[in-house]
């Protein structure tokens, strides 16, 4: 069974959670040039490697960040956004 | 144009349409149409101590969140667990339950008033948000009810792995539930809230299980009269 680190929750089964893309800051959209903000729009990223993504704990309906290896599909930590220092029990 | 007064409309329990109507005894508790009696006393003792199951859907909920939940809950009364995934018992007939670090869910156990007195205050507050609460929720009692639950979902129930006040928020029949374990009357049992609309589905894979394991339906009469 894969799992998957909730930090708010702990070590739950990897059904209970729902992938919710990857994590991506806007650029400033005063300022960025159309280019730019079409690229963020439509553009993404496919190469494997660390990635910082979103993920949703479906039954207490908790959102927070996974940093996961898209190649070994290691996740190495799991926080809410904007505490990113807490570093989270590794999934599996 | 007939008029309605809301207040007067009887709801029906959300597992209801899973349950027998001609051979449970049902009465409105709290406004809810609910089956009070499946068997007779005799057997539904007998099944409580096996492996029991009672739909309390319709106990009194009042769900709020937000930046100021915690303190305008202080403010009224009601005592509040200290860390997120906890619950307390206030006032005795009152289960609160800290279902986040903003969020609170309160039960009005059977004589309790608190949900009554939270929703008569209508009072705006600024980041204090009332939830709307439509569970379906259950006891589940006996003996064997860890070898229920151990075939519904994937988390250790145990004593050891549960603690007393915990709360776990997991999927329970591949549905979203919270759930903790309750020492009800002295006897220990598992609660378990889910959205309404499951509420059939799980009453159905409860009582499925539960048969197979020598015990059954049980209706909330076994718990007004303890």
């Amino acid at each position: 069974m894969k799992l998957l680190t909730c930090p708010m929750n702990g070590t739950r089964p990897l059904s209970e959670f729902v992938f919710g893309g990857e994590y991506r800051q806007a650029p400033d959209q005063d300022t960025c040039t159309d280019a730019q903000w079409a690229a963020f729009v439509h553009n993404r990223s496919g190469a494997p490697g660390d990635k910082k993504e979103w993920w949703y704990h479906s039954p207490s309906g908790t959102w927070f960040i996974a940093e996961r290896n898209t190649l070994t599909d290691k996740v190495t930590r799991t926080y809410l956004l904007g505490q990113n220092n807490t570093t989270q029990e590794e999934g599996k | 144009m007939q008029q309605y007064d809301v207040k007067s409309i009887i709801q029906t329990s959300p597992v209801a349409h899973a349950q027998p109507r001609e051979s449970a005894k049902w009465e409105v508790v709290n406004g809810m149409n609910t089956a009070v009696e499946f068997a007779s006393a005799t057997i539904e003792n007998a099944r409580k101590k096996v492996l029991g199951v009672a739909d309390v859907s319709c106990l009194a909920r009042y769900g709020v969140k937000g930046p100021n939940a915690t303190q305008w809950l202080l403010e009224r009364g009601i005592a509040i667990p200290t860390t997120p995934n906890s619950w307390t018992i206030c006032e005795q007939k009152t289960l609160v339950l800290r279902l986040g670090s903003s969020e609170f869910l309160i039960e009005d156990q059977l004589g309790g008033s608190a949900c009554s007195r939270l929703a008569s205050d209508t009072t705006r507050v600024a980041s204090v948000f009332k939830v709307p609460r439509a569970d379906a929720a259950f006891i589940v009692s006996g003996s064997e009810a860890l070898n229920l639950l151990s075939e519904l979902c994937s988390l250790d129930l145990r004593e050891k792995s549960l603690a007393a006040k915990d709360l776990i928020m997991t999927q329970v029949a591949g549905i979203s539930a919270t759930l903790i374990r309750q020492t009800l009357n002295g006897e220990p049992v598992y609660r378990i809230w889910c959205d309404g609309t499951y509420g059939p589905y799980m009453w159905e894979v409860l009582i499925e299980i539960a048969t197979e394991l020598g015990g059954g339906a049980v209706g909330l009469a076994q718990y007004q009269s303890s």
